[in-house]
């Protein structure tokens, strides 16, 4: 069983990584075909880490989010999903590239990483982790989106601005449509953000101590929190956009990668059980 | 018999000459008839657009049937023979076919991979066919044309970018501001490329047109044409603050906009972007105006380097495009060669005469056994159905299957099987079991 897994897991990342491959060679070669392959791959490699999250599932018997393995691999699939109901509702293809990249680092830290299935702690038998685990993989994929498509704006807003009118240009999404693309995501995502830190921050107040809000993760938490709730409020009450709202979308991504990559496996006290 | 082309073009003929060889509406299908009535040509089809005429014969003289284009081309013409062919360019066979393939995927346009090129094609080979100058060869020849120019197109992206003025300042609109429906567009002053301009983007949705002038009265006359509302450079500031596009062409000496004054203006947009276009010489635009946040400014200068970019861009995918052309010119060669066992087909169908009038009568009484046999039960079972209400049902697929109204289309591109359309497909098997494509000297299967 766990041989199987291994096994579709990187089945999986390779089809990813054909596909991070087709969106590279669309972007140069402007052939329609390459662009239909890679989004191809995409599913295909999306349907392999759903079975590879079933096996783990099942042999583990709870949700596959204990150490670093379970907990990218779900991240990634959290990723994609979104992604793939975004190209199919607004016919964004672009972000393609961004996402398969930002998938595989996830998916070969993860493969790294890689452990048997751990059992349950009693800190992680509650209703209260599940739904923090839930709403904060939704809000990162959600803004991982919108921070993929804020660095596309402000690479595309500058070629513009400089009025380097390169051929690549003509094969991203229009700057308006990135800009509304931005928006929309830090919107949906922060709700489920609020919706996360508070169910965490219940659970750390309980197990974590007296100085639990000191912990790197809960502070950078919360930056990314203020981060997109300025961008929201920004948007919605004075109509902040472009630039600004893209560097807000960027520097808030930067805070949640920083809690996945930096702040998990290295400073925190939280979230270690399992490693 | 042998596929011959002659003509003239941008790359051969001045535009004088090109002007009195144009072959409007009908007249080049007319043309291609007088060519084909004669006995030397069996096959015609005579391309005519601004940059070229071309005649496409099938002959079993080349000679000949290249004197007799040219001749008739000069005599349309009114021009002097002679002087003609100077200018006349001419391929045989798979040089001709290389040709037309070459120019069905707008190689040799002016503009290469401009689009119309293949549009007109069809028109002219369409127009041949209704006139009946064409047949196997043609048929299959000049489809097969088109398919190439469709391949090429889709598997090369030479017609992919745009190469003018016009065009390339509506595709910079829609990198920056995405879909251009009910889009304001503010107009500055007159001028064919900011006219030409506003009927593109019009075309891909934009709404609203304001044009403003000095005086009303200039205004109106480009806001009537353009379908768009004049107004005068007093209500600018207005006009400015509600305009998603602005393109400006007046002949100010000095900028008319200035980075202060539209600064002032996008500060109450809510940093709605704008997209501005100057192509005026001296310049209208304030060049600082492109450092205003949501301000996207091009002017005469940057338009034209995309121009010259694009068209280099082009360029580069007619070497992918050659391949293509080359491959199917050995395909349509291939085909070609394949007619030559239609007559080794028909001497064995000749055969079948040899049979005596006693075996010939053995043979239908025992074709008449079959036949009687296998449709006796569906002309029972018919006749049954005929009183039931969805009788028509089966009376209409049995037409359909058996072609009963002979309105079935035969399938094309069978080797020895006729392309071409039902009123034209009677007596053609002439043509069909003698060509010989095989460039064997004074062959003559007609």
């Amino acid at each position: 069983m766990a041989h199987v897994e291994v096994v579709v897991f990187w089945l999986g990342f390779l089809l990813y990584a054909g596909g991070l491959t087709f969106f590279v060679e669309f972007l140069f070669s402007r052939r329609e075909l390459q662009d239909r392959l890679g989004l191809a791959c995409v599913v295909a490699g999306w349907t392999l880490e759903t079975v590879t999250l079933g096996l783990r599932w099942a042999q583990a018997g709870h949700f596959p989010v204990v150490g670093a393995y379970e907990s990218l691999t779900t991240l990634s699939w959290a990723v994609v999903t979104v992604y793939l109901v975004l190209a199919w509702r607004t016919g964004v293809k672009a972000l393609g590239l961004y996402v398969t990249a930002a998938v595989l680092l996830f998916l070969t830290i993860a493969g790294a990483r890689y452990s048997p299935p751990l059992g349950l702690t009693t800190a992680l038998r509650s209703d209260i982790v599940v739904i923090h685990v839930a709403v904060m993989f939704t809000a990162l994929a959600a803004f991982l989106v919108a921070g993929g498509a804020a660095l596309i704006y402000l690479v595309e807003d500058f070629e513009l601005k400089r009025r380097h009118i390169r051929p690549v240009l003509g094969r991203l999404p229009a700057l308006r449509t990135l800009d509304q693309l931005v928006g929309h995501a830090v919107l949906f995502g922060l709700p489920f953000l609020s919706m996360g830190i508070a169910a965490g921050v219940i659970r750390a107040a309980v197990y974590g101590g007296p100085h639990w809000w000191r912990d790197a993760v809960v502070l950078l938490a919360v930056a990314a929190w203020v981060i997109y709730a300025g961008a929201a409020c920004g948007r919605l009450a004075s109509g902040w956009s472009g630039r600004r709202s893209a560097w807000l979308a960027v520097a808030g991504l930067v805070c949640l990668l920083a809690i996945r990559l930096v702040a998990v496996p290295y400073l925190s006290g939280f979230h270690s059980w399992g490693r | 018999m042998h596929l011959v082309v002659v003509g003239i073009s941008h790359k051969t003929a001045p535009l004088e000459l090109r002007e009195r060889l144009a072959l409007p509406g009908d007249e080049a299908a007319r043309l291609g008839c007088a060519l084909h009535d004669g006995a030397t040509v069996a096959e015609a089809v005579v391309l005519s657009t601004c940059n070229r005429t071309e005649v496409y014969l099938l002959s079993g003289d080349t000679g000949a049937a290249e004197r007799l284009a040219v001749g008739r081309l000069a005599q349309r013409g009114g021009v002097d023979a002679a002087a003609l062919e100077a200018a006349v360019y001419g391929a045989r066979d798979a040089a001709a076919i290389a040709h037309l393939f070459r120019v069905a995927a707008s190689l040799d346009s002016l503009v290469v991979g401009e689009a119309q090129i293949l549009a007109q094609l069809k028109d002219a080979y369409q127009a041949a066919c209704d006139e009946g100058c064409t047949s196997a060869v043609f048929n299959r020849l000049l489809r097969h044309a088109v398919e190439v120019g469709k391949r090429v197109r889709t598997e090369t992206a030479i017609g992919e970018r745009p190469v003018s003025v016009s065009s390339v300042a509506v595709d910079l609109a829609r990198q920056v501001l995405g879909k251009l429906d009910r889009r304001v567009v503010l107009v500055l002053g007159a001028g064919e490329t900011s006219e030409l301009t506003v009927k593109h983007l019009r075309a891909r949705g934009a709404g609203t047109v304001v044009v403003a002038g000095r005086t009303l009265a200039t205004a109106a006359a480009l806001a009537g044409r353009c379908d768009g509302r004049a107004v005068c450079f007093d209500e600018l500031d207005a006009q400015l603050a509600a305009a998603d596009i602005v393109i400006s062409s007046t002949a100010a000496p000095g900028y008319v906009i200035d980075r202060a004054r539209l600064a002032g203006i996008m500060g109450g947009r809510r940093r709605r972007p704008m997209f501005l276009i100057d192509i005026a010489v001296p310049r209208d635009l304030d060049p600082d105006i492109g450092r205003i946040a949501g301000c996207y400014l091009y002017d005469i200068d940057d338009l034209q380097g995309v121009v010259a970019a694009n068209r280099h861009e082009r360029e580069r995918e007619v070497a992918q495009a050659e391949r293509i052309v080359d491959e199917e010119v050995g395909r349509m060669n291939d085909w070609l060669a394949g007619l030559e066992v239609v007559p080794a087909i028909a001497q064995l169908r000749g055969k079948l005469a040899e049979l005596s009038p006693a075996q010939r009568d053995q043979v239908e009484q025992l074709t008449t056994a079959i036949v009687n046999k296998i449709l006796h039960l569906p002309t029972v079972r018919l006749k049954e159905l005929a009183a039931e209400r969805d009788a028509y049902v089966y009376v209409e697929a049995l037409r359909r299957l058996f072609d009963l109204d002979g309105a079935a289309a035969v399938p094309a591109g069978e080797p020895g099987e006729s392309a071409q359309p039902p009123s034209r497909r009677a007596g053609q098997a002439q043509s069909k079991a003698t060509l010989r494509p095989s460039p064997s000297p004074g062959a003559s299967g007609q």
